[in-house]
Order: C-alpha cells, then structure tokens, then sequence
C-alpha cells in the first residue's frame, strides 16, 4: 500500500480550522463546566434537602451515561423541548458542559468537604457569613487541593471533543473524517489526526504532571 | 466581682444524641474577669466555649451577653460572634493566607474596613504578640507557639469584648508554650474578659482571678485559684487535680 501525504498538506487549512474549533469547543466547555460544577457543589453542600437531591440527581446522572449517548441525546431533545434550533457547535457544547459539569461538581465537592471542619469555623468565629466563609477560606484551599484532577479533566475533555463529531460539529475528528471519505486516504487522515491530538495533548499531560508534583501532596 | 457580668450561662443543657455533653451549667463572667474552665477530658469544657459563640446550638437554659440572650438568627449571631474572639487549639490559621492576610480578614471581610486601616491594625497587634518581622510569611512556617499568637493577633482584630480560649497551649511543644502563656497574660493585665480552658494549672493559678471545675458537663467546684488549688472543698477536684499531678 502507498501512502500519499500530499493529501494531508492539501487540507491543512481545513485540518487548521477543525483544530481550532476543537480547542475552542473545549475551552468553552470549561469556561462552562467550572462555574457550573462549583453550583453543582454549593447545591450538594447547600443543607437544603430539595436543592442537594436535584444536584446529586444531576452528578449522578450525567456521570453515569455514556458521553456520546449524551450528545446524541441532546441533538434530538433540545431543539424538541425549547422549540430553538441550535446549531451543532451549541449543542455540542451543552452536552459536554453538562457532562463535564457534573464531573467537577464531584470534584468540588470532594475538595471541600476534604478541608478540615475547624477552618470553617475559624472563618465563623470571625463573624464572617457561610457564604464568606466559603469564598475567603474554603473554597481557596479546596481549589488548590484539585487542582490535579481539574487538570485531568480538562486532557479527557479535550480528547473528548472529538465524540461530538458524531453530529456533525465540524471540529477537528469530523475534518479529518470528512477529507478521509473525499479522498479515501485512511491511513493518511488517521495519521494526521493523532500526531494534532498528541502533539496538544502530550504538552498538556505533562503540564498536568507537573501540576500533580506541585499540589499534590501538599498538607 | 462588682462589675456587671458580660456573660451568663443559665441551666445550660447540650446533648449529643443521647449523650449529655452540659448537664445544667450556670456560670457568671464578669467584666475584665479570667476566668479558667479545667476538668478531665469529655467533660464538657469546649462545647461551652462553642455553645458560646454560636458553633453548637443549646437545647436548654440560656446565655447572656451583656444582660441579653443570646441571638439565634443568622445576623444576630454573626453580630454577636464580632463581639467574642476565639482561639482554638489547633490555631486553624489560614494556609494559604500571609500572616498579616490571616489577621487582616476579620476587619476586611467581617468590618469592611479600609485595607489600609485594617493593615494599620494588624501591624500594630503582630508587634503586640512579637511577630512584627513575620507579617509577610505563611502560617506554615512558623513554630506552633508562633502560629497560635498570630491566631491571637487575627482575634484581636476584630476588637472583641471577650476572649474565648480552647486549650491554646495543648498541640504546642513545651518550649513554645510560655510564648502564647506570656501573651495571653499579657492582655489579662490589660483587662480583658477572657475565658480560658486549659490543662495548664500554673498559668490558671497565676492568671485567673476564678476557676470551675468541670465534671461530665457539670461545674462541681468553683472559686478563686487558692481555694480550687490549695483548699477545694470537693472530692473530685482534688482527685482531679492530684491525678495531674497538682500538688500545691
Ligand atoms: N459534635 C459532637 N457530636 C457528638 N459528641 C460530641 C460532639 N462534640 C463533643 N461531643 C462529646 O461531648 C463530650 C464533651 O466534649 P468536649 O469537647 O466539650 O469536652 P472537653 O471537656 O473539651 O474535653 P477535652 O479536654 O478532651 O477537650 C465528649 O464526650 C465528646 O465526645
Ligand atoms: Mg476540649
């Protein structure tokens, strides 16, 4: 079998423009997903029955279901349920928001119920309300504890993107499908596809190595 | 003891489940008063200190502050808790926060008031407690004696009427201890109300101008340190006492 590379070169514009909307995809998601998962926690941790249910419905839920079900899933049901037609980027990036949300609520939450009781209630004694207890002495010192798995996260999500070609969002997996079925040249695409996914990827793993070095095994 | 009294413990009733952590407390603390709550382990000396300011709720009798009942609702007791400064035996400094930031939060968050002011403050109270030349460090790298007097100076802060003490001396090494002794001292002489719960019986003799022993989340004897050290008049305070050693 030959193998052709020209044809990766005639499709680097399209190629580029995929790898940029991947990275955008994934940015936003996490631009998303980390205010989101950190209501998510505050609602878990809120002490209000009603509140802390729907929030582990929702962690449990969408931690549970496979992703790609997720993305099909929300192709068919949003436009039905809020009569909008959404293009496939928006909904790309409301399935892996909800998704990624409820990992981080987990995350979050994890993180600050690992921060020991007595620094709450230094934070109280001060006079400070829950609300700035919260923000001033917990969430701080929870932050930098899951730092590390936030990291993590945010590797699995970007490889993740790459599932919601499955719709059509024309991200960097569906170019790369898209030239693989004009040209036929499968071996070529799929080599073409790994090296762009390792060569953003491996930077970030180590990043995220370095990150667990650093944070943690702190206290 | 003519001044009028700052806090007043009335029949006050704690249960844990079915476990009764205060089993009817009635204690008066007067104004610029040191008064030390000591007693065995699990009898109740620190839920009265968190029952104080509001950390655990009480489920019977009550207690005062300045002549009125303490408030239950969420303003009423972090207004309440700005009044009273707590220091707690671990010293729960904030990690990831300066000293100086440590004892700044209160009046910043807390007071609001201007960080320059606020900065003024704590500047002034970590000279008090000698760690001027440790503003710009993290709580982490200071000896436990040293993280316990900041949390001092960041209780301070807040300008508190009375000081509530858990046992601050507990998780130190004995070299450090006489640091944090020394300070707490310190501002008795100056006059403040404080309440001290502790182990350490030469600082409560010293100190003190009362002292109640706890017993299973009763008080079984109560009176100035010559009489709780030298002549107390129950049993169990002597038993106590002896069982730590005490010995006049
Ligand atoms: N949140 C809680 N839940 C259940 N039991 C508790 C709780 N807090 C305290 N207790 C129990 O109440 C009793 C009194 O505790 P407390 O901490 O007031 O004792 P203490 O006199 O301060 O003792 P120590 O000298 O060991 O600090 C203990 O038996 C303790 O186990
Ligand atoms: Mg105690």
């Amino acid at each position: 079998m030959k193998l052709d590379w020209a044809v990766v070169w005639d499709h680097a514009g399209a190629l580029a423009q995929g790898t940029a909307l991947t990275i955008l995809l994934a940015v936003a998601t996490m631009a998303i997903a980390l205010p989101g998962g950190l209501i998510v926690a505050m609602l878990r941790l809120s002490g209000i029955r009603p509140l802390a249910w729907a929030s582990t419905t929702f962690t449990e839920f969408f931690r549970n279901l496979p992703l790609i079900l997720v993305i099909y899933a929300t192709y068919y049901i949003l436009p039905l349920a809020t009569g909008i037609a959404f293009s496939p980027f928006a909904t790309a990036l409301v399935a892996l928001s909800l998704n990624v949300s409820a990992y981080n609520g987990e995350t979050f939450r994890a993180g600050i119920v690992s921060i020991r009781r007595g620094q709450g209630e230094a934070a109280l004694a001060l006079g400070m309300s829950r609300l700035q207890a919260m923000r001033e002495v917990v969430l701080p010192q929870a932050l930098r504890r899951v730092l590390p798995v936030l990291a993590s996260t945010w590797v699995a999500l970007f490889k993740d993107t790459s599932l919601v070609s499955v719709i059509s969002v024309g991200e960097l997996a569906y170019t790369a499908m898209e030239i693989r079925s004009q040209t036929f040249r499968v071996l070529e695409m799929l080599t073409a596809m790994a090296a762009i996914y390792w060569m953003l990827g491996y930077p970030q793993a180590k990043l995220v190595d370095a990150i667990n070095r650093h944070f943690g095994i702190s206290e | 003891m003519t001044a009028p009294p700052v806090i007043e413990y009335r029949d006050v009733r704690k249960r844990f489940g079915d476990f009764t952590a205060l089993d009817g407390v009635s204690l008066t603390i007067a104004r610029r008063e040191v008064v030390c709550l000591i007693g065995p382990s699990g009898s109740g000396k620190s839920t009265l200190l968190r029952c104080t300011n509001g950390l655990e709720a009480i489920d019977d009798g009550s207690i005062l502050l300045d002549g009125k009942v303490l408030p239950t609702d969420a303003r009423g007791v972090r207004l309440m808790r700005r009044r009273m400064g707590m220091v707690f035996q671990n010293f729960e400094l904030f990690p990831h926060r300066t000293v100086l930031a440590n004892v700044l939060i209160g009046p910043v968050t807390v007071l609001r008031l201007p960080r320059a002011e606020a900065e003024a403050r704590a500047r002034t109270l970590l000279d008090k407690v000698g760690l001027a030349d440790k503003a710009a460090s993290y709580p982490a790298s200071l000896s436990g004696g040293q993280q316990q007097r900041v949390a001092i100076a960041r209780a301070l802060a807040m300008e508190p009427e009375v000081m509530l003490f858990d046992e601050p001396t507990s998780a130190l090494d004995p070299e450090t201890i006489g640091e944090v002794l020394g300070v707490m001292k310190r501002l008795a002489e100056e006059g403040m109300t404080m309440i001290v719960v502790t182990h350490e019986m030469s600082f409560a003799r010293r100190v003190a101008d009362r002292v109640a022993v706890f017993e299973r989340g009763r008080i079984i004897e109560e009176g100035p340190p010559a009489q709780i050290f030298d002549a107390p008049t129950v049993e169990r305070t002597r038993d106590f006492l002896s069982h730590l050693g005490w010995s006049g």
